[in-house]
């Protein structure tokens, strides 16, 4: 089987012994790589009570077949690991350039094993692995780890690493490669700090053969001029990035406003969106390896006191340091992003911790002793400062890291964080995107909006039109975009391209490259399979239906204004029918069927 | 009335809100905003005299596919919103 190199690295940070080894195929086939085969890999053999910053714990890279091949947007891999910030299987997703390097140099994945006594990092020069120490490198932050790194081993490879997040255990700290891609949610960063590993510095030489070329190319370029020729890939991302989503989802009332409790319209969105973000500070767009669309942003805050310059904000970093924290000051959300990228942390959750803290002194239950300052809704200062003391761990940033619910919880109030299993939802109020609320609360890695993405059915029309304010149909279409989207990004191509081309060109391309004579209904159900491997090492880490839940707000406080006014999220009547669309049972448990059906046991 | 425009939509209008006197349905009020905007406009917001599929539609948040498309019925103090198809996340 082709689109793979066929090796692993085995890296055990206790011993300091390095093993190659060959690739599962069997396993390939099934899980096709990345997010699925890692997952696989890990549940294989990580206990899933496994407390997360325990040497027990393993962190695994895996690229896709897909992964540094022509297919479009083919710079994705997966970093897996048991999540510290939701106790779920962790599996985040990143772009850039990393992951196809990894394959040139020969190798499919890492899987890191046991912890370091001292900071290290992984050097891997084609056939040549070193554990490397890292000391020198141990409190920089990932600018400049990277520049230190390239310097080191020469401006030719691809640096992986965290930040002083990662190295502080922040629980939400991302593992950022290329300086500005992160496999960015559930704090697999910490993880990887938590080993003392600081990073990856990867250079190969080799290349990735494919089974059918002259059939791969064909599709690829078929897939690409379909991408080129569509309104969203080919016009909008590039032109706007992510943040142009600011606007629709204002205009549509479904745009959560200061930490969710001023329902989904904030009055300063436009101040804040990729209109505003295009016209005043967009430098150049920017797109990860093999990618035609380019929704990557390259900004500059030209003077004043958020002068800064780097990447984003992508939309839902937006929306979290903006209508979220009530923030309409552009500026100093592109600055505290931009700080995320430095310290190694998530933006989502950060601007959504913030966003709590800020209700909670509103409400007097935190106070300005206790945060050193105050900390209102709308404080463009505060979100700045914020983050930088969290991604540190200084004075109430302490707190912050976190994350909301344990932040909230530790004062009596867990209602007040917006999240599930622990995890911050992000820019889509599930009051007025009732199929949003159904994917938050089934998402195997808590609040999350890759995990299925019901936003393009039912506010952008991609690929069907579904009305966002009832419940009809939400539940059987998750099913299909949770699958879907485990395919891609085990595959190794960028979500995105699936606003352009769907599953016959991806199996098409996996197909053609992997030698292997998938349908398509064979590829979507890989997907499926993956699923209920993330949702099986769930149940057995101890979740039970009774996580599968929204925050009260979204469930007994009615939206305020706009066309969802007087609803709240209808999720008991989707769960139900969720669970039966899934072949699980009423306590939403896979059954021995379904199991057997998809080959799982 | 209240008509907002979004994204490259605002590169046809020059504007990104204007107020507009009242028209009964959402076709009378895009044939007039046609006419003011010119061969542009019309080509993006029209597409063999149906409604495009690069244009989204909403009239007080609600997306026209889910009222009565062109043919809604608008009152005074409607607030209109149209942008092209976007995406992201």
């Amino acid at each position: 089987m082709l689109g793979f190199t066929g090796k692993l690295l085995r890296v055990n940070l206790t011993d300091k012994t390095i093993k190659k080894e060959n690739l599962n195929l069997e396993d390939a086939k099934k899980y096709i790589g990345a997010r699925g085969l890692g997952t696989k890999y890990f549940m294989n053999e990580v206990d899933p009570k496994v407390e997360p910053f325990s040497p027990d714990n393993k962190l695994i890279f895996m690229t896709g077949p897909l992964t540094g091949t022509l297919a479009t947007s083919s710079g994705r891999y997966e970093v897996v690991a048991k999540a510290p910030l939701t106790g779920t299987i962790g599996a985040s997703n990143s772009g850039g350039h990393f992951g196809p390097e990894l394959k040139y140099a020969g190798y499919d994945g890492i899987i890191f094993e046991g912890k370091s006594e001292k900071p290290v990092y992984l050097y891997i020069n084609d056939d040549e692995v070193e554990i490397r120490d890292a000391e020198h490198l141990w409190g920089k932050n990932v600018f400049e780890t990277t520049d230190m790194l390239l310097e080191e081993v020469g401006d030719d490879a691809r640096v992986a690493c965290i930040g002083p997040g990662g190295e502080k255990l922040v629980l939400f700290a991302t593992v950022m490669n290329d300086k500005h891609r992160a496999a960015g949610r559930s704090g697999l960063g910490a993880v990887m700090g938590s080993k003392n590993l600081k990073a990856v510095a990867v250079k190969g030489s080799k290349s990735v053969q494919v089974a059918k070329p002259k059939e791969f190319l064909e599709i690829c370029k078929k897939s690409r001029k379909m991408l080129k020729d569509h309104p969203v890939t080919g016009g909008g991302l590039p032109t706007y990035g992510t943040e142009i989503l600011v606007n629709i989802l204002n205009q549509s009332g479904g745009l959560p406003t200061r930490n969710w409790k001023d329902g989904g319209i904030f009055e300063h969105a436009d101040e804040t969106s990729g209109e505003t973000l295009t016209e005043k500070y967009l430098v150049r767009n920017k797109g990860c390896f093999g990618c035609n669309m380019g929704c990557g942003r390259v900004t500059r805050i030209p003077e004043g006191k958020f002068k800064s310059f780097g990447e984003g904000p992508e939309y839902e970093a937006g929306w979290s340091y903006g209508a979220d924290c009530g923030v309409r000051n552009l500026e100093a959300i592109c600055k505290a992003n931009f700080i995320c990228n430095e310290l190694g942390i998530d933006p989502i959750t950060m601007g959504s911790t913030i966003a709590c803290a800020m209700e909670m002194y509103e409400k007097g239950i935190l106070t300005r002793e206790e945060l050193g300052r105050d900390l209102p809704f709308g404080d463009d200062e505060g979100i700045v400062e914020f983050t930088r003391m969290t991604g540190l761990r200084e004075g109430f940033g302490d707190k912050l890291a976190m994350g909301s619910y344990r932040m909230a919880e530790s004062y009596g109030h867990p209602e007040l964080s917006m999240s599930v299993k622990k995890q911050e939802m992000p820019a889509y109020d599930g009051r007025c995107l009732q199929g949003m609320g159904l994917e938050y609360a089934t998402s195997n890695r808590g609040g999350c909006h890759v995990r299925g993405y019901l936003t393009s059915p039912e506010i952008l029309g991609i690929p069907a039109k579904l009305d966002p304010l009832v419940t009809d149909e939400k539940a059987p279409w998750l099913k299909t975009f949770q699958d879907l989207t485990a395919v891609v990004d085990s595959a190794g191509i960028c979500l995105f391209t699936t606003f352009g081309i769907g599953l016959p060109e991806i199996s098409e391309m996996l197909r053609t490259a992997m030698g292997v004579d998938f349908t398509d209904e064979e590829v979507l159900q890989a997907g499926e399979r993956i699923w209920n491997l993330e949702k099986l090492f769930n149940l057995e880490a101890g979740f039970t239906k009774d996580d599968d839940r929204l925050p009260d707000r979204l469930l007994k406080e009615p939206m305020p204004a706009g066309p969802a006014k007087g609803l709240v999220n209808q999720l008991d009547v989707m769960l139900k029918e969720y669970y039966e669309v899934r072949g699980w049972d009423e306590n939403g448990i896979p059954t021995e069927e379904k199991l057997k059906e998809l080959s799982i046991k | 009335m209240i008509v907002k425009y979004f994204a490259y939509i605002r590169d046809y209008t020059g504007a990104k809100e204007i107020e507009i006197d009242h028209f009964p349905t959402l076709n009378d009020l895009l044939l007039k905003l046609c006419e003011r905007y010119g061969s542009k406009f019309r080509n993006k917001i029209f597409s063999n005299g149906n409604l495009s599929n690069e244009i989204i539609i909403l009239v007080n948040g609600r997306n026209i596919v889910h009222l009565q498309g062109l043919d809604t019925c608008l009152s005074s103090d409607d607030e209109i919103s149209i942008f092209p198809v976007v995406a992201g996340g």
